[in-house]
C-alpha cells in the first residue's frame, strides 16, 4: 500500500472539479469580498464615534444623486461625509447610502447566516434521526403507534405544504418583526431540504463497508452519526447551506418590502430597498444601488452553491 | 396498486390533521395569552379582544378550541374582523381571481423550463449553457419586487399600457377587442414576473435530471444501436428523466401562493395573496389561519394526485 498523494484525498478532487467551473469561481470571489466588505463595514460604521455614520441626519442634503458633494453652508463641517462626496448618494433624511449599505452589509450576511445556521441544525438533527434510527418504533408502553422516519418525513411533508414565505409573514406579524425573530422564523421555516438530503445521504450510507466497519468496531449511536455518518454526507449540507444564505437574504429582503422586514435603525440591504421605492422617478439611485447590491450577492453565493453541488457529485464530475 | 394508494392516502390524511394542528396553533405562538397581542398598542381595543376572544373560544379548553374553530370555517360561521363577511366565500373568490394568473404562470413556466433545461444539458459545458446558467441564477437571485419595479417602468414607459390591477378603469367603453387587449396586458406582466423564479428553478431541476439520465446506460445503449441523436435525447432520454416532474406538480401550489403575496401587492391584483397581505395588515387572524390552512390543505390535494400520477406513468410503483 502507497500512501496517499495530495491530489488523491476527496477535498482536492472537489476542488479541482470546483477550479473548471467559471462562474463558480467568480461567485466564490464575489461571496469572500462580501464577507471582507461586511467586516470592513462594522468596522467603520460602528461606535460611539464611527468613520462614517450610517444613522447622522442632515436634512439640507436630502434625495442628493451619487457623487453629489455636501452643503457647505447648512450642513456643519463635521456632518461632511468623510470621502468629500456621497458616494452612493443620500436618503430621504440626508443619510449617506454608502455608509448605510456598509452597516447593511454585516446585518444582511448575519441574517443569512444565523438562519441557515438554525436550518441546517435542525435539518442535520432530524434527518439524522430519521436515516439511523428510521425503523424505530414510538410509542407509550405496548402500543407502537409510528417509527421514527414515519414521524420525521410526516414533519418535513406539513412544514413543505405550508406557504413558506406566508407563513413566515403570518409569524413575524404575530410575534413582531425583530432582527433575531426574523433569522429564527426564516431558520424555522428552512430545514426540510437539508432534512431530507441528509436523511437519504444516510439511508444510503449505512450500507457502505466502512459504515459495517465502523459498526464492527463498536461504534454505535451518536458516535456512528455524527463521526462517521454525518461526515459522509456534509457535501449535500455545505450545498443547500450556501443556497440557503442566498435565499435568506432575499426572504429578509421581500418582508422588508412588505414592511414587516427587519426594523430601523438597523439597515440591511432590504430595507434600504424596501424605503427607497417611494422615491423612484425622484431618486432611483436609492432602488438601483440596493436591488443590484443583492442580485450580485444572492447570485454569487447560488453561483458557488451550484458550483459546489455539481463538484460533489462523482457522475458529473469527469465530464 | 391498491395497497399504494391506500398508503398514501392514509399518510396524507396525518399530514392534513397536523397542518389543522399547526394553522390553528399558529395564533398562539403570540407571548403571553393570544389576546393580549399587543396590549400597549391603542388601536387594540377592548371591544377587539371581546371579539377576539368569541372568535377563538379563548375561554375554553384548548381542544374544544381547535374544534370550534374547524367546525365554524367549514359552516361558513367563522367571520372576517374586518367586514364581518364569511371567510370561506371570501377566499374562494379571491382564489377565482388569482386563478387566472396562476393557470398563465404555470403554462409559461412549463413551456419555458423544459426546452431551456434540455438544450442546456445537451450542450452541457458550452458557452450557451455558461451563460444561460448565469442568466437563470440571476433570474433567482433578483428580488422580485426589484424586477416588478424595473419592469413596471419599462413597459409603461415603452409600450404606454396600463398594467397595474386587473383591468384600467373605466376601459369598459372601449368595446371587446379593447377590453380583451387592456386585460391581457393586465394579465402578462404579473403571471411572467411571477413566473421567472419558477422557470429558473424548475430549468435548473430538468437540466440535472437530464444530465443524470444521459449518462445512464440505457442512453448509452441507445446511442450504441445508431438511433438518430434525437431519438436518443426525446424518446429515451427525456421520457424518463421526466418522471421526477410528475411528483413535483403538488408542491409547486405552496410557492404560487406564497409569491402571489408579493406580485398581487405590487399589481394590485385582487386575488388571494394579496387578501392574504391585507388580512395582515389588519390582523384579520380568522383569514390569515384559514388561509393559511386552505393554502396547505390545496398543495396535500395537489400531492395526492401527483402520488396517483406517477403511479400511473411509472410502472414500477404497480408492481
Amino acid at each position: 500500500m502507497t500512501p496517499r498523494a495530495r491530489g488523491d484525498s476527496p477535498g482536492w478532487l472537489v476542488w479541482r472539479a470546483f477550479r473548471r467551473n467559471g462562474p463558480a469561481v467568480v461567485g466564490l470571489g464575489v461571496v469572500l469580498g462580501f464577507f471582507l466588505i461586511a467586516l470592513v463595514g462594522v468596522a467603520l460604521t460602528k461606535g460611539a464615534q464611527p468613520v462614517l455614520d450610517p444613522r447622522e441626519v442632515r436634512l439640507p442634503d436630502r434625495l442628493q444623486g451619487p457623487f453629489a458633494r455636501p452643503n457647505r453652508v447648512a450642513v456643519p463641517a463635521a456632518s461632511w461625509p468623510r470621502l468629500g462626496v456621497y458616494l452612493f448618494g443620500t436618503d430621504e433624511l440626508g443619510r449617506d447610502v454608502f455608509a448605510r449599505m456598509l452597516e447593511g452589509a454585516f446585518v444582511s450576511l448575519s441574517v443569512g447566516f444565523v438562519a441557515v445556521g438554525l436550518a441546517v441544525m435542525i435539518g442535520i438533527v432530524l434527518g439524522g434521526l430519521a436515516g439511523h434510527y428510521g425503523p424505530v418504533r414510538l410509542g407509550l408502553g405496548r402500543v407502537r403507534l409510528l417509527t421514527v422516519d414515519t414521524l420525521v418525513t410526516g414533519i418535513i411533508d406539513v412544514m413543505l405544504s405550508f406557504p413558506t414565505f406566508f407563513l413566515i409573514l403570518t409569524v413575524v406579524a404575530i410575534i413582531k418583526p425583530s432582527i433575531w425573530n426574523i433569522m429564527i422564523v426564516i431558520g424555522l421555516t428552512s430545514w426540510e431540504g437539508t432534512a431530507r438530503f441528509v436523511r437519504a445521504e444516510i439511508l444510503s450510507l449505512r450500507e457502505r463497508e466502512f459504515i459495517h466497519a465502523a459498526q464492527a468496531a463498536g461504534a454505535r449511536g451518536p458516535r456512528l452519526i455524527f463521526r462517521h455518518l454525518i461526515p459522509n454526507a456534509i457535501g449535500p449540507v455545505l450545498v443547500s447551506a450556501t443556497l440557503g444564505v442566498a435565499g435568506a437574504i432575499l426572504t429578509e429582503s421581500s418582508l422588508s418590502f412588505l414592511g414587516f422586514g427587519v426594523p430601523p435603525p438597523d439597515a440591511t440591504w432590504g430595507n434600504i430597498l424596501a424605503d427607497g421605492k417611494r422615491f423612484i422617478f425622484d431618486a432611483p439611485w436609492l432602488t438601483l444601488i440596493p436591488g443590484t447590491a443583492i442580485l450580485v450577492v444572492v447570485l454569487a453565493f447560488n453561483l458557488f452553491g451550484e458550483g459546489l453541488r455539481e463538484a460533489f457529485n462523482p457522475r458529473l464530475r469527469e465530464g | 396498486m391498491l395497497p399504494f394508494l391506500a398508503h398514501a392516502c392514509w399518510r396524507k390524511l396525518w399530514t392534513l390533521l397536523l397542518i389543522s394542528i399547526v394553522s390553528f396553533l399558529v395564533i398562539h405562538l403570540a407571548p403571553g395569552a393570544p389576546s393580549q397581542i399587543d396590549p400597549l398598542n391603542p388601536r387594540f381595543t377592548k371591544e377587539q379582544l371581546t371579539r377576539y376572544r368569541a372568535a377563538f373560544d379563548l375561554d375554553k379548553p384548548l381542544y374544544v378550541q381547535y374544534g370550534l374553530f374547524y367546525h365554524r370555517l367549514f359552516t361558513g360561521q367563522l367571520r372576517a374582523f374586518k367586514d364581518n363577511q364569511p371567510v370561506l366565500p371570501k377566499i374562494l373568490q379571491r382564489a377565482w381571481n388569482s386563478f387566472p394568473l396562476f393557470v398563465v404562470g404555470t403554462i409559461l413556466v412549463w413551456c419555458f423550463a423544459f426546452p431551456l433545461g434540455v438544450a442546456t444539458a445537451v450542450r452541457r459545458d458550452s458557452w450557451f449553457d455558461r451563460a444561460t446558467t448565469v442568466l437563470v441564477f440571476a433570474l433567482i437571485s433578483v428580488p422580485g419586487f426589484y424586477l416588478s419595479y424595473l419592469a413596471i417602468i419599462f413597459v409603461v414607459q415603452t409600450f404606454h399600457v396600463d398594467v397595474i390591477g386587473i383591468q384600467t378603469f373605466g376601459r369598459e367603453a372601449t368595446g371587446a377587442w379593447g377590453q380583451f387587449m387592456d386585460r391581457t396586458w393586465h394579465l402578462v406582466l404579473p403571471s411572467l414576473l411571477g413566473a421567472t423564479a419558477g422557470i429558473a428553478v424548475l430549468s435548473r431541476y430538468v437540466r440535472s435530471q437530464m444530465l443524470e439520465v444521459l449518462s445512464s446506460d440505457y442512453v448509452r445503449t441507445a446511442r450504441a444501436k445508431g438511433l438518430p441523436e434525437d431519438a436518443v435525447l426525446y424518446r429515451h432520454a427525456l421520457r424518463n428523466g421526466l418522471l421526477p416532474f410528475v411528483t413535483m406538480l403538488g408542491l409547486l401550489i405552496p410557492g404560487l401562493i406564497g409569491g402571489s403575496v408579493i406580485f398581487e401587492t405590487i399589481f394590485a391584483w385582487p386575488g388571494i395573496g394579496r387578501l392574504g397581505y391585507e388580512a395582515i395588515l389588519a390582523r384579520d387572524y380568522p383569514v390569515v389561519i384559514a388561509l393559511n390552512f386552505i393554502a396547505a390543505l390545496l398543495t396535500v390535494v395537489g400531492t395526492l394526485c401527483s402520488d396517483i400520477l406517477y403511479m400511473l406513468v411509472d410502472p414500477r410503483i404497480r408492481l
